[in-house]
């Protein structure tokens, strides 16, 4: 309760910085629009002469986008913010006035900060998302837990990646790479080459994040598949924090 | 001055390697071509173009390559600088900040490079026969189609950078011009799937000059007008160049190194 309490406060304190920034906010939808636009054009290239990307039809091409323009959303709006910062605390031996508040670390370095250009991408899964619904259906009930259990997968394995930074230092990119990697899983996997397919779903589980939770809601894949989305969220959620602690036993501080 | 070139370079070389994870995480950030490829692929064993599936291996291969001597950063660097004053020590300084980032551009390329060998090995392993000798003309002209796409982009991100002397932010505007380039480049698909109409009218912007005529050219596939391509490509550089003096000259003025 405390820790919703505290979320609820570091989201208005983000919003109102930003708020100073509406041209931002505004650029950030112009470039959002222009890139779906762009990504629509992409997937449209394959269609325009039937083939179907995958045996995927073209309303479910879409849902897989809208899913992964989602997390594009839950990417820049809070884990880039955040887990960017973790290095920069770590360079500046800022990580110190973390581990003294009387909260749990992980928490606070994960939701301190919220950029609201990320909305947009919010804005165009919605659209993308309401498109494929209306035209192919989706259980809206699976669709919700499925980007919810997607989201945490996400955020487990970029926390990962960012946690890496207290050994390295100088590693802003690490999460970047997480979100390149995701943008290009905008596409149903079954639509790549196979060893891309075998890349995003076992060396980087990018499949279970955009192309499984769509599978999901459209009744392409059983509600099993939710468990075992929950089972591998919970495992890398479980995995972030183990690993926290353990590289904060190797954190030894800037100043002292 | 060959001698002091060198030791500049040098400089910026040690600078760079410091950021060597950096960089390599950097990389493997700009695997996108190769994710399109793969579709492409996967969808040309199925028969949606006449094209055969090596071919938009090579094709995209070479996409990522001439990208990756094109990248730049320069418009964060100056907005960031702009706006902690630090650009105030480099105008200090007895050179031209230009060939300070420029040089910093050039030997991140130096770390950059044995990264992508060892990509060159991993993709040549799973594609083998994707990767043919189209000649010493082809490279030549590939390497130059892409030396002057890095001066265009650099220059494009120079003078972006500038903007943050009169804007409070400009690193988004590198960012839609970044949008404008993956939709326009050929960097999503080879240009030639374009509908025709849409790529005559492209052919007269930057963008196809940054990834799909070096790319076309190393990979040995014919490109109509390549000398009027080079042509565009060098006039589009040049007014990028002409924008950024111009606009560094008027931008001096604005600048009051904050702190100072």
């Amino acid at each position: 309760m405390r820790y919703l309490r505290l979320f609820g406060v570091f989201l208005l304190t983000a919003l109102s910085a930003r708020m100073e920034y509406r041209a931002n906010f505004l650029a950030a939808l112009v470039i959002v629009l222009l890139e779906s636009l762009g990504m629509l054009f992409g997937l449209f290239l394959f269609y325009q002469n039937g083939y179907d990307l995958g045996g995927w039809r073209w309303q479910e091409a879409l849902a897989v986008m809208g899913v992964a323009r989602f997390l594009e959303g839950v990417f820049a709006s809070w884990l880039n913010p955040n887990l960017q910062k973790i290095s920069e605390r770590v360079q500046q031996g800022t990580l110190d006035y973390v581990l003294l508040k009387p909260v749990d670390s992980q928490f606070w370095v994960s939701v301190e900060g919220f950029a609201v250009w990320g909305l947009p991408s919010f804005l165009v899964a919605g659209l993308l998302l309401a498109y494929a619904a209306g035209t192919v259906g989706m259980n809206p009930l699976y669709l919700v837990l499925a980007l919810a259990l997607a989201t945490l997968l996400f955020y487990a394995l970029a926390f990962v990646l960012a946690t890496t930074t207290i050994w390295f230092v100088k590693l802003y990119n690490v999460v970047n790479f997480l979100g390149a990697v995701l943008w290009n899983a905008q596409y149903p996997v079954s639509a790549f080459d196979r060893p891309f397919r075998l890349f995003l779903t076992y060396v980087l589980p990018v499949s279970f994040m955009t192309t499984v939770p769509a599978e999901v809601a459209l009744g392409r894949k059983g509600p099993g598949f939710l468990v075992l989305l929950a089972l591998l969220a919970g495992a890398f959620l479980l995995f972030s924090r183990v690993f926290w602690r353990f590289a904060l036993r190797g954190y030894g501080s800037a100043s002292s | 001055m060959v001698r002091k070139l060198l030791a500049f370079l040098s400089v910026y070389y040690a600078h760079m390697t410091v950021y060597r994870g950096e960089i390599l995480f950097w990389l493997l950030s700009g695997l996108a071509p190769f994710f399109f490829m793969a579709i492409w692929v996967a969808a040309a064993r199925e028969g949606l173009t006449d094209r055969d599936p090596l071919s938009f291996a090579r094709y995209f291969f070479f996409v990522f390559a001439a990208r990756q001597l094109q990248v730049v950063w320069v418009t964060w660097t100056l907005s960031e600088e702009i706006k902690n004053g630090a650009l105030a020590f480099k105008l200090l300084k007895p050179l031209d900040p230009l060939w300070h980032y420029l040089a910093q551009h050039l030997a991140e390329r130096g770390v950059r490079l044995p990264m992508i060998l060892v990509l060159v090995g991993v993709f040549w392993l799973l594609y083998p026969g994707a990767l043919v000798w189209t000649g010493p003309g082809a490279l030549f002209l590939g390497l130059l189609a892409s030396l002057l796409g890095f001066l265009l982009n650099f220059f494009v991100a120079y003078v972006l950078g500038l903007l943050a002397l009169w804007l409070e932010e400009s690193t988004d505007l590198y960012n839609a011009w970044y949008v404008l380039f993956m939709l326009f480049s050929g960097y999503l698909a080879p240009l030639d799937l374009y509908p025709e109409a849409v790529r005559a009218f492209l052919f007269w912007t930057p963008f196809p000059y940054l990834a799909y005529l070096p790319a076309a050219l190393w990979a040995g596939e014919p490109v109509a007008g390549a000398g009027r391509a080079f042509g565009v490509l060098a006039g589009w550089t040049l007014l990028a160049w002409l924008l950024a003096r111009g606009l560094w000259r008027a931008g001096l003025r604005r600048f009051s190194a904050m702190g100072a």
